[in-house]
């Protein structure tokens, strides 16, 4: 498999700005890394249920009693920007 | 005074017998950092001020016959990617060089009950990608046997500060080989529990299904005590096992298999001779030595680079901003993220970010994360085959010994190899451990490797405790050798 | 050639359990921003998932009252996009593996039966709420402020497959589903308090094309009137440009309340790649058959059952549906009084029009408990039978919530059975005739509306006990004889 990296595209799902330099060097980079998927991809396996735990536990629910975790202030605190209790950040337009 | 390098059991004697206070251990350690600190750069942050009161206190424990536990008064290194309330986790990044955690992770709420002293927060690669520490973004931690050699990574520092006695052991957290591959670098114990037997509540995510926090100590008796005391379930994170089976007692003739694809190209001539040594030293005792093959270890670095990954990109998404952490101010929220996020990540988190994120991206996903998944099954079920024929299976923990500065920054693919042979066990989920063995021909440290099945790690341990007293492996950091 | 609309329904109801979906913060109703917080909703690193059993029991008991198929062995995925009211920049949510799919609603639209197919119902979590400060438009706002509440609350996401027909029937089936939700008590279903809030897939194409138009999604609307009216608009604007053989976009919408338009929300470039992947710290969930089968067990009534029961009582499809609407009590004392009563009809206005307005006037959530099924039959059966007039029901029905009493006894006692005796108000009508001798004339002239007069003038001689209907009857008789 020969995909050749959209580099400005991963970086904009990411959330990443790139400058000129750094997408160069970043798409060199991922594309060595993606060639050396090529036999991984390339091979035959087996589609069997997937389990995402490794061990293939099944989930435990939890009980739902509710309980006091933060105080307001220890849930601001680390805030770079805040006013009248909530977290500001420049507008967000969608 | 030598005391840093005795067993914990040891000091808790010395402890019990008031031959030594926890006081007098706790200032022995800061002394041991003052002096090598400046060397290794194994801690971020030492918290020695704060607890002081709390070893005056666990000696007023002793004194009374009140102590806690074994633990009481043992000065831990914490990695700073686990949460200690109202102290700075930095992950070794900008991004939170400022973040203080509200809450406590839950080994270390554990480990406070125990009476465990912190003796501060240790250096990692940032968000805990590497293998080496360089990648920290407050300078790399070196290696107390050779300050010109990293001390592996990505627990760089946890395994360094345990090798230079400023701490008696430490937690740090294995998602390719974190713990082992440092440990092995630093000629001391690093041991990876089974997947979900220690909570990840409060570790910082790098792979969430890789990941384990595990103990880093001077001897497997050590480690075992602090496996013991941090493992168990947790509500609060739902991967956490409910309870382990029944272990099987240390068996007098294990069957053991050395494995062939990890004895192959790549790995250094040193390193096969340490696995050797310990199986001629293993078959003299009685135990049965066979060779296995497992053919998708071959696989393991893709597979292991398409998950983590994959993990990672969604791991690393809070990162924003907004809440806390760094923030580069922006016109629009969306460009004060990406710009945070562009100077708050350092170059290898970057790129592992944007390799998962593309792996799972539109079009792509079945050819490389899919596939990723797929082999990971298949893999788990040759080990689950292979453990049908031998109770425990071998190999090098690195290909090579540790490697000088700058060796391999530059080759990004030859640094991803040196997790080789530590990947497979967080693939399949199984414990790990990782025991000095010898010296390679230029005087550092070498290790080996021994595995078994899922929720097997207290036997994996008992098994180790005895290849350990087999091996005479002398603990001389160039540290300590200086001292003298 | 018709041009025939389509609609999908995707719609969020927010569960009522004691705490959120994946943490044990409350779930709190209040104005004080922040204030139910932990490091797992607030995305803390190092914070991980514990999902809500309580959440899981209610969508299962949604699925179920929807005809879905259970999934055995369900996932937890991860949804990914950068937005700051989402405290990790990915919502946990399901994707291939959803709790229930392929079901089924049956709603009432137009007095008719119709079937809305569900294609799945799935669990996520809420995101936290944002306010953009500014000139109060979005896209001049000079910040936007953040409150993580609401932030990881549980949400059952219900998608039907887009085969709704019209407006009334997507807000016959959002009726449905509240009431649905109601009964079930799994949510407060307060379409006001954003409870449920819907969005709606619209296309337009000529009848008999194979093939759906382009979609137009129109975002995040709470209220019935809204939906309707969006949906409406959406039609016409899409009907308008497929004739004129515009391109439709396929894009978001916004509906603006003030201006009654849809108009399109900044879109990103290309279309959303949420990266959707398995969450890492939630195992599989299994879904048992014993859990299922203790699920079922808890079904309460559904609105498609009680209104079954209303029908087979004798009323309407569309009195049964109103009726289902209402507290379950009601529907259970029409049941009784209608079967005393023999008439289901009159059993029903008198109780939803005059018992529901009078208690609603009172502020009274219940009857008091000497007003019995017996006696308010009582009353529906002494109107039934000519003996009191309507006005006089009304009357007794005030006393009665006031006190105990026999409503007849009261009639009587009150004077106010109607007299229904042909020679005796026949006498009256007479008396009223003659004394009336001008407007005879102009009701001959054809001043019909004058009639109504001369039957107030005969209830009033006879004090109200004259029934107005045998009234007017034997004056018509007289005049035109
Ligand atoms: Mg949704
Ligand atoms: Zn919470």
């Amino acid at each position: 498999m020969t995909d050749k990296i959209d580099i400005k595209n991963v970086a904009k799902l990411a959330a990443l700005k790139l400058n000129e330099d750094e997408q160069q060097q970043l798409e060199k980079d991922l594309s060595m890394i993606i060639e050396h998927f090529a036999a991984l991809s390339e091979m035959d396996l087996p589609d069997d249920k997937i389990s995402i735990h490794p061990l293939g536990m099944s989930l435990n629910l939890a009980e739902d009693i509710a309980s006091k975790s933060l105080t307001h202030e220890e849930a601001l605190r680390n805030a770079p920007d805040s006013k009248d209790g909530q977290f500001v950040v420049p507008p967000s337009l969608d | 005074m030598e005391n840093h390098k005795l067993s914990i059991s040891k000091i808790n004697k010395l402890f019990k017998d008031k031959e030594l206070k926890p006081s007098e251990l706790y200032d022995e350690v800061f002394e041991r950092a003052a002096s090598t600190e400046s060397i290794i750069h194994g801690h971020l942050t030492l918290f020695q001020e704060e607890n002081i009161q709390k070893a005056l206190e666990s000696n007023t424990r002793y004194e009374k016959g009140e102590h806690l536990g074994p633990l009481d008064g043992i000065p831990i290194a914490i990695k700073d990617n686990i949460n200690i309330s109202g102290h700075v986790t930095s992950c070794s990044s900008k991004m939170l060089a400022n973040y203080v955690s509200p809450y406590d992770a839950t080994v270390i709420t554990k480990l406070k009950k125990e009476g465990v002293l912190f003796t501060g927060k240790t250096n990692l690669d940032e968000f805990a990608m590497g293998s080496s520490t360089e990648n920290s973004a407050f300078g790399p931690t070196k290696n107390p046997w050779d300050p010109s050699r990293v001390p592996g990574g990505s627990s760089g520092g946890s395994a360094a500060v345990v090798s230079a006695g400023s701490a008696i052991a430490s937690l740090g957290s294995d998602t390719g080989g974190s713990i082992r591959q440092p440990a092995s670098f630093c000629g001391v114990v690093g041991f990876k529990p089974t997947y979900g037997t220690v909570s990840r509540y409060g570790l910082i995510a790098f792979a969430s299904s890789l990941d384990q926090i595990g103990p880093i100590t001077n001897n497997v008796e050590d480690a075992k005590l602090i496996f013991n005391s941090i493992s168990g379930h947790d509500p609060k994170d739902a991967t956490s096992l409910i309870a382990t089976k029944t272990e099987q007692p240390n068996l007098n003739k294990a069957k053991i298999g050395i494995i062939k694809e990890l004895m192959e190209d790549g790995i250094s001539e040193d390193a096969k001779e340490e696995v050797y040594k310990v199986a001629k030293l293993m078959e003299a005792e009685g135990h049965e030595i066979v060779e296995v093959s497992l053919p998708l270890t071959k696989m393991s670095i893709s597979i292991y680079y398409l998950i983590a990954p994959a993990e990672c990109s969604a791991n690393l998404s809070r990162f924003d901003g907004v809440r806390y952490g760094a923030r580069v101010s922006g016109n629009t929220s969306s460009e004060m993220m990406e710009l945070t996020r562009a100077e708050g990540f350092g170059p290898e988190v970057k790129k592992r970010i944007l390799l998962g994120t593309y792996a799972l991206s539109a079009g792509y996903y079945d050819a490389y994360y899919g596939q990723a998944l797929k082999a990971r099954a298949m893999m788990k079920k040759e080990f689950t085959d292979i453990y049908k024929q031998v109770d425990y299976v071998i190999s090098p923990t690195t290909p090579s010994d540790p490697f000088k500065f700058g060796e391999k920054s530059d080759n990004q693919l030859e640094m991803y190899m040196s997790d080789l042979c530590t990947i497979p066990a967080n693939l399949v989920g199984m414990p790990a451990i990782s025991i000095p063995t010898g010296l390679s021909s230029q005087g550092l440290p070498l290790s080996v490797q021994i595995m078994s099945p899922a929720n097997t790690d207290n036997t994996l341990l008992d098994f180790s405790q005895t290849l350990q007293s087999l091996v005479s492996f002398i603990d001389k950091p160039i540290l300590n050798r200086t001292e003298k | 050639m018709n041009i025939i609309p389509t609609i999908g329904m995707e719609t969020h109801v927010e569960l009522k359990t004691n705490s959120k979906m994946f943490c044990r913060c409350y779930v709190l109703d209040t104005d004080l921003p922040n204030e139910s917080l932990c490091p797992t909703c607030l995305g803390l690193p190092g914070s991980l998932p514990a999902p809500n059993k309580k959440a899981i029991e209610f969508i299962t008991l949604l699925a179920l009252s929807t005809n879905c198929s259970i999934t055995n062995e369900g996932m937890f995925h991860r949804k990914n996009y950068f937005y700051p009211d989402l405290p990790k920049n990915y919502q946990i949510s399901q994707f291939d593996l959803p709790v229930g799919t392929e079901g089924s609603l049956e709603i009432v639209v137009d007095g008719e039966f119709e079937t809305v197919e569900i294609e799945r119902v799935h669990m996520e979590e809420d995101t936290g709420k944002s306010t953009h400060i500014g000139s109060g438009r979005i896209d001049s706002a000079t910040s936007t402020h953040l409150d993580f509440n609401r932030a990881g609350i549980p949400l059952v996401e219900v998608v039907t497959k887009p085969l709704i027909k019209s407006s009334k029937e997507a807000v016959a089936y959002i009726e449905e589903l509240r009431q649905l939700v109601i009964d079930l008590n799994i949510s407060e279903g307060k379409l006001e308090k954003g409870n449920l809030r819907f969005d709606a897939n619209i296309s337009v194409a000529y009848e008999g094309d194979k093939e759906l138009g382009t979609k137009v999604e129109i975002k995040n609307m709470n209220s019935l009137k809204s939906l309707e009216k969006a949906i409406e608009y959406e039609i016409s604007r899409q009907t308008k440009m497929l004739k004129s053989k515009e391109n439709i976009i396929q894009e978001t919408r916004h509906w603006d309340e003030k201006k009654e338009v849809t108009s399109s929300m900044r879109s990103k470039e290309g279309s959303a790649d949420y990266r959707y992947f398995s969450d890492p710290d939630i195992p599989n969930m299994i879904l048992s058959e014993d859990f299922v089968n203790t699920i079922k067990a808890t079904i309460p009534v559904l609105p498609s059952e009680k209104r079954k029961v209303f029908m087979d009582s004798g009323l309407s499809i569309e009195d049964s549906n109103n009726l289902g609407k209402s507290s379950n009590w009601i529907g259970d004392f029409y049941i009784q009084v209608s079967e005393i009563t023999k008439d289901s009809k009159a059993s029903f206005n008198f109780i939803t029009g005059e018992l529901q307005g009078q208690l609603r006037k009172l502020e009274l959530l219940s009857l008091p408990n000497w007003v019995t099924a017996k006696n308010l039959s009582e009353i529906i059966i002494l109107v039934n039978n000519d003996k009191i007039s309507f006005t006089s029901a009304k009357e007794i029905l005030t006393k009665l919530i006031e006190e105990k009493l026999e409503p007849e006894e009261y009639a009587v006692s009150n004077n106010l059975i109607q007299e229904n005796d042909i020679d005796e108000i026949g006498k009256i009508v007479l008396e009223v005739i003659d004394s009336n001798e001008e407007v005879i004339i102009r009701i001959s002239d054809g001043e019909d509306k004058l009639i109504g007069f001369l039957v107030g003038q005969i209830i009033k001689l006879s004090k109200g006990k004259v029934n107005p209907s045998v009234a007017k009857e034997l004056l018509l008789k007289e005049i035109n004889s």
